[in-house]
C-alpha cells in the first residue's frame, strides 16, 4: 500500500508542477514580437501584394512556401531574397495558422488551424487567376501538404504542378514525442535550446497541447501512407531529405516514397542530402558550412529549375 | 555500407548461433536433469506505441534447474511482416530476440513477470536511394506484465516493454520505437496432463 501511495505522490507532485512557461518579451509568444505578415502581409503574401495579376502575371509560377512547427515566415527568408532576383517566379509566404503570435494562441490551435491558412492563400491565388501554384513545405508543412493530397483536396480545384518537401516529418527523430500522449500532460511544454535570435522567430515553449496535435497529425499521416495515396494529374512530389536530421528522422522520406505514387503510377522522387540540420535550406542565424551553403543554393535552383520547367 | 555488412557477418557468425545453443543447452540438457520441464510455444502480438504491429512466434523454457521454474529462457521472432506491413506500405521489419523471465509465485494461476530481451532489429528500405541510412540495430528491452496459466497447458501473457536503444535515424533505425505492449498466447507441449492450481 505504501508503494503505491507513493507513486500517487509523485504523480501528483509532477502534475502540480509549473505548467506556464517564463516568456519574456524578447521572445516569440510573448505579446511583443509578432510575425512581419501580421502587418505587412503584402510584402509576404502574394494574394495581397498582386491581387490583381495581369494575364502574364497570372501565368508566372507561385511558390507557396510554408514553415515547420513553432516557426515563423522566417524560415523562408532566404529563399525569398533568392527568388527576389529573378523576376520569373513569385514566392508566396504563409504563415501556419496559430504561429507567430502569442503563446495561448499557438496552445490553443489545432494541426486543421495550421493547415488553413495554407488553404486560404492557396484559394485566394486561384480566385485571384493564378494558374501556375506550387507548394514548397518545410518540416511539418510537408506533412500538412500530405495530408491535403491523401484526403483529395485537389479534386475539385486545380490541383499545384510541384510539391517539394524539405526535409518533411513523418517520424520524429526524437522518439519521445510517440509517448507525448501519456506524459504531456504531466509536462506542460517543452522548452527547446536555441539562441536569444531564434528566440525571436521560433517559439522557445512548445505547449504539450500542439505536440499532441502534431503527434495527431503525423500519425494521420503515417496511416495515410500506409494505405499509400496517388497524386492528382499533373502534380509532382520531390522530397529533399537531410541524412543526419536531427528532428524529423530520414526514414520519413522512406516512407513518402513507399506511400505516394504519381498519377502514372510512378514512385516520387527523393534527394537524400548530406546534411545534419534540420530544414537545411535556412542557414540564417545558425552555424553553418560551405558546405551547407552549397546545399542550399543547389536546392534553390533545383526548386526554380522544376516549377519553371512545369 | 560496410559497417552494415561486417554487422551483419558478425551477426550470423556469433550472436544468432549462440541463441540457438543456449535455447538447444536448456531444451535437450533438460531431458537428462529433470523431468519437470515446461516448454511454451506459441504467438507473440506486439504493438509499438505509435507506430507499427509486428507479430510472430515466441518459445519459453523452463525446468527445475532455473530457479524452480521461476526463470524462463525464451526465444522471439516478430515482424511487421505479419503484422501492419501486411497489404500495407508500411516498412517491413524484424526483430529477433532472445530473453530472460523471472516469474512471480510461479504455483499460481496469475503470474507477475519482469523479463529481459536482447537481440536485433533490421528494417528494410528497399530503394538503393536509402542506403545511406542505418537499418540494423541491437535489441535491449525490460519488460513488466502479467502471465495466466488456464487448467490446461494455455498460457496467455500481457505486458509493457521499452526499447532502451531507439533509432534516431541518424545512429540507428528510425521505426525502432521505444515503448510496445505485447501479448502472448502459448501452448506448454511439455505437458503431461499435471493439474495446474487454479487458484489466482
Amino acid at each position: 500500500m505504501i508503494p503505491i501511495f507513493r507513486i500517487f505522490l509523485l504523480v501528483l507532485i509532477i502534475s502540480g508542477c509549473n505548467k506556464e512557461p517564463d516568456i519574456t518579451d524578447e521572445m516569440l509568444g510573448g505579446g511583443v514580437i509578432f510575425d512581419p505578415t501580421f502587418y505587412h502581409p503584402e510584402q509576404f503574401l502574394i494574394s495581397y501584394a498582386i491581387p490583381n495579376p495581369t494575364p502574364e502575371q497570372a501565368l508566372t509560377p507561385v511558390i507557396i512556401a510554408s514553415h515547420g512547427y513553432s516557426a515563423t515566415t522566417f524560415e523562408w527568408n532566404e529563399f525569398r531574397q533568392f527568388a527576389n532576383s529573378r523576376d520569373d517566379v513569385y514566392v508566396s509566404q504563409v504563415l501556419l495558422g496559430g504561429h507567430g503570435g502569442n503563446y495561448e494562441d499557438f496552445k490553443n490551435s489545432s494541426w486543421r488551424d495550421w493547415q488553413a491558412a495554407i488553404i486560404l492563400e492557396y484559394n485566394r491565388l486561384l480566385e485571384a487567376g493564378y494558374t501556375n501554384i506550387h507548394l514548397l513545405g518545410s518540416s511539418t508543412s510537408g506533412a500538412l501538404f500530405l495530408e491535403l493530397l491523401s484526403g483529395g483536396h485537389f479534386k475539385e480545384k486545380p490541383a499545384p504542378g510541384q510539391v517539394l518537401l524539405i526535409d518533411p516529418i513523418v517520424i520524429p527523430s526524437n522518439k519521445t514525442l510517440s509517448m507525448i500522449h501519456i506524459f504531456g500532460p504531466m509536462l506542460g511544454y517543452m522548452e527547446v535550446d536555441q539562441s536569444a535570435e531564434e528566440d525571436k522567430v521560433y517559439f522557445k515553449y512548445r505547449p504539450e497541447e500542439t505536440l499532441r496535435e502534431l503527434q495527431n497529425l503525423l500519425n494521420k499521416v503515417r496511416n495515410d501512407l500506409e494505405k499509400g495515396f496517388v497524386l492528382p494529374p499533373g502534380t509532382s512530389l520531390k522530397v529533399y531529405k537531410s541524412v543526419k536530421d536531427p528532428t524529423a528522422d530520414p526514414v520519413s522520406a522512406v516512407l513518402i516514397k513507399r506511400g505516394v505514387k504519381t498519377f502514372s503510377g510512378n514512385p516520387v522522387d527523393v534527394e537524400m542530402v548530406d546534411s545534419d540540420l534540420h530544414v537545411y535550406t535556412r542557414l540564417e542565424l545558425r552555424p553553418h558550412t560551405q558546405a551547407d551553403k552549397q546545399n542550399q543554393i543547389n536546392t534553390f535552383n533545383d526548386i526554380i529549375e522544376r516549377v519553371l520547367n512545369e | 555500407m560496410l559497417k552494415v555488412q561486417f554487422f551483419w557477418k558478425r551477426f550470423y557468425a556469433t550472436i544468432l548461433p549462440a541463441m540457438w545453443v543456449g535455447v538447444m543447452f536448456f531444451f535437450f540438457g533438460a531431458t537428462v536433469y529433470s523431468q519437470e520441464r515446461e516448454l511454451d510455444i506459441g504467438l507473440r502480438f506486439q504493438k509499438s506505441i505509435n507506430l507499427y504491429y509486428e507479430n510472430g512466434i515466441t518459445l519459453q523454457y523452463s525446468d527445475e534447474r532455473l530457479l524452480s521454474k521461476r526463470l524462463f529462457i525464451g526465444l522471439s521472432y516478430v515482424s511487421s511482416r505479419f503484422g501492419t506491413a501486411m497489404g500495407t506500405n508500411a516498412i517491413k521489419q524484424d526483430n529477433i530476440f532472445i530473453s530472460g523471465t523471472y516469474m512471480f509465485r510461479p504455483q499460481r494461476s496469475l503470474q507477475p513477470f519482469i523479463r529481459l530481451n536482447t537481440g536485433y532489429f533490421t528494417a528494410s528500405y528497399e530503394y538503393p536511394v536509402f542506403d545511406v541510412l542505418p537499418q540494423n540495430s541491437v535489441l535491449i528491452s525490460p519488460e513488466t506484465g502479467l502471465s495466466y496459466r488456464f487448467g490446461f497447458p494455455l498460457k496467455i501473457g500481457v505486458s509493457l516493454g521499452y526499447n532502451l536503444i531507439t533509432g534516431d535515424g541518424r545512429d540507428g533505425p528510425g521505426t525502432l520505437y521505444p515503448l510496445f505492449i505485447q501479448t502472448s498466447i502459448t501452448w506448454n507441449i511439455l505437458s503431461k496432463t499435471q493439474a495446474y492450481d487454479t487458484n489466482l
